[in-house]
């Protein structure tokens, strides 16, 4: 494909800070969740505008790329600068732009951590009983695929997922009504044509099948619009009667995500009245907790796994990676019965699960339990990320362990806090030693050896 | 002294079942001698010396003599009711002095825990992103008050509140304690589904559905069973009929 040529002026307003931000997407959707308490400033889930940020020189002057230099005061300080522009003018002839630095350093934290992102495995739906089990990734290409035919898109119902109509199971009944009334009562002719096209295909497939049991030629299609409506009519009342077979036709118009039907004891009916209700097995990871809101990785992560092995340089390869230190940003209440939250990375993260520290009740690991303002900087433990997924609202689900007394250590020496298999230190052996220019220069003319070259010798110095 | 308590009434049962000298006294007594054993008499004392009395009495508890074992029993009771030695005497003052020292310290970093969580009342949950800034107490103290809800409920459920004037819970939701409908800044409903959540709590009030006065009985029951027990004033509490 040829490219179209753009003047050298146009190419440059293309490129331009002013053309090239994009528009801010929708706020994390608020579940209502945290009841009426609430801080309208606070950290959003995910971020909606772009965070852009300049070069040291440019910045000193107020350069941003954008239409007006940016006041000195307020973006020369940090040493992260980073902004995200609300509106690059406004009638009060300013640009709007806060600190961007909550989410860009959230995304540089994650990014060292060094995990995948994966998507949920199907078919577990408590967190406990799939505590080590292996997961996909997202970019995996039987998952991973948007550029789907409109006729085929019945056919990948299990693997996709982007998918135009909603997800009932996520709406409330309010919103239902409103979808119906909206965006489903005025397709009732489409759906009507639909199903002729169905009828169509299937008396076609019926005859084609008869004529080749006889040994005939396969008999023409038939045109959808030769279906009468008694036909119609009889085809919708077999329809009412099978729950599967309706759910199909409608999620197939409408392209509606993929539902797991609840279980018997979920409804909490008696069996009599779901006994007559016949399901077929969906296996699309997404079936259970919804379709996700952006690409499943959210752009926050473009690994496809976590199989490789950290090689540190005096012990050697590592059975595990290196281990994080997470801070206990809310202790455990047990009156309240409210879990230990982490803070890992800038995201908050559960304690690990099962038999571990974090969920026993000895008063040698109270760490959990209390706040001790002697402690600097907050209490932080060690724990080891093991992945993470994002959910249906776009929010960065990350699962720790614990992290081995091992690697806890071998971390803790590389940010120089601990020493292992009582070596001493690298820096403690250097000063030891005193391995200076000068000190070396001495030896060398105690030696006796021919004068080193020097700037005298250069003509640099008189 | 717990010990000693435990050892006069013990001492008690057992004379009490020698004189009587009843065969029925030998199931007491099996209970007598396996708690002696299960229980540690003196926990300073290391297991491993076996010169004690009571170590004595285990090992004859332990062949079967049971009669036998509590002859010992009492008589290394009625040898240990006497005045307690010097050192042991210290020993106890320094346990329980420890354990004192211990409870007190425990009291009082649950107190600062307390009282420093009274400053972060966000409930974090999993997924949360945070900044240093949202840890400030300034933008702690946004998740203090409570505000009117974003959304209006009604809308999102789906429902006319004017089918639901007999759920008293619901109207005791848009109700003061006094009685009073909630204005709208404070339910958050738009104009159309207050006005209908009004019409409904007139109607409930007036039927004799709900009380006009305060809270409907079930929800007050309802709120008495989650509260804590003793935060639950009594009726007979001289405090309550001062007022």
């Amino acid at each position: 494909m040829a490219t179209r040529s753009v003047s050298p002026g146009g190419a440059l307003l293309r490129a331009s800070r002013m053309f090239s931000l994009p528009d801010p997407i929708p706020a994390p959707p608020d579940d209502g969740s945290a009841g009426n308490f609430f801080s309208n400033t606070a950290t959003l889930a995910f971020p909606t505008h772009q965070v852009i940020t300049t070069l040291t020189s440019a910045r000193k002057q107020g350069d941003w790329g954008l239409k007006r230099p940016l006041p000195l005061k307020s973006t020369t300080k940090s040493s992260n600068p980073m902004i995200r522009v609300k509106a690059i003018d406004t009638i009060e002839q300013v640009t709007d732009f806060t600190s961007a630095t909550d989410h860009g350093m959230t995304l540089r934290k994650f990014q060292e951590l060094g995990i995948p992102i994966t998507m949920r495995r199907q078919g577990t739906d408590s967190s406990t009983s799939s505590i080590g089990l292996p997961e996909k990734s997202v970019f995996e290409n039987e998952y991973d695929f948007t550029d789907i035919h409109p006729d085929k898109r019945a056919e990948a119902l299990d693997k996709r997922w982007k998918f135009t109509g909603p997800w009932l199971a996520g709406m409330s009944q309010g919103e239902f009504n409103e979808w119906l009334a909206r965006e489903v009562r005025p397709k009732r002719p489409q759906f009507r044509e639909f199903l002729k096209k169905k009828i169509a295909s299937e008396t076609h497939g019926t005859l084609a099948r008869a004529a080749l049991d006889k040994g005939e030629s396969a008999p023409p299609p038939i045109d959808p619009s030769s279906v009468t409506d008694d036909q119609l009519i009889d085809y919708v009342r077999k329809l009412r009667h099978n729950n599967q077979a309706l759910y199909d036709m409608v999620g197939q118009f409408l392209d509606l995500a993929p539902l797991k039907p609840p279980t018997t004891a979920q409804l909490g009916l008696p069996s009599q009245n779901t006994s007559n209700l016949e399901y077929r097995e969906v296996s699309n990871p997404y079936a259970e907790h919804g379709p996700p809101i952006t690409h499943p990785s959210a752009g926050i992560s473009y690994l496809r796994s976590s199989m490789y092995m950290e090689n540190h340089p005096i012990y050697g390869p590592q059975k595990q990676h290196s281990a994080v230190m997470a801070r206990i940003v809310r202790p455990r209440r047990q009156a309240q019965a409210l879990p230990a939250k982490l803070g890992l990375a800038g995201f908050i993260v559960d304690t690990p699960l099962g038999d571990t520290a974090a969920n026993s009740k000895s008063a040698a690991k109270d760490i959990y339990d209390k706040i001790d303002p002697t402690v600097v900087g907050g209490a932080k433990v060690w724990v080891q990320p093991q992945k993470a997924r994002v959910d249906s609202k776009g929010r960065v689900i990350l699962s720790v362990g614990e992290a081995s007394t091992e690697a806890a250590l071998v971390a803790q020496e590389l940010i120089g806090n601990a020493t292992c298999l009582g070596a001493p230190r690298g820096e403690n052996e250097l000063s030891r030693r005193g391995t200076t220019a000068g000190s070396l220069r001495a030896r060398y003319r105690a030696a006796g050896a021919p004068p080193m070259s020097s700037a005298q010798d250069y003509g640099l110095r008189p | 002294m717990s010990c000693r308590q435990w050892l006069s009434s013990a001492l008690r049962q057992c004379q009490s079942g020698l004189a009587h000298q009843q065969p029925r006294t030998f199931s007491t007594s099996t209970a007598v001698a396996k708690e002696y054993r299960g229980r540690n008499i003196l926990p300073d004392r290391p297991p491993g010396s076996g010169s004690g009395p009571a170590s004595r009495a285990r090992s004859r508890a332990r062949s079967g003599n049971i009669n036998e074992a509590l002859q010992v029993m009492v008589a290394d009771g009625l040898e240990r009711g006497g005045q307690l030695s010097a050192e042991e005497e210290q020993q106890v003052m320094v346990d329980s002095q420890r354990g004192l020292g211990q409870h007190l310290k425990d009291l009082r970093n649950h107190a600062t825990t307390d009282n420093y969580l009274r400053q972060m009342p966000r409930r974090w949950r999993t997924g949360d992103v945070y900044a240093p800034r949202d840890l400030s107490p300034t933008e702690m103290s946004k998740w203090r008050q409570g505000r009117r809800p974003l959304k209006d409920v009604i809308d999102v459920f789906g429902f006319n509140p004017l089918d639901n004037y007999k759920n008293f819970s619901l109207i005791s939701e848009f109700m003061t304690p006094m009685g009073r409908i909630k204005h709208s800044a404070e339910t958050g409903l738009r104009p159309v589904n207050q006005r209908k959540m009004a019409k409904a709590i007139r109607r409930a009030i007036g039927m004799g559905l709900h009380p006009s006065v305060h809270r409907h009985p079930e929800v007050l029951r309802m709120a008495r069973h989650s509260m804590p027990v003793s935060s639950i004033p009594q009726s007979s509490d001289s405090s309550q009929s001062r007022l």
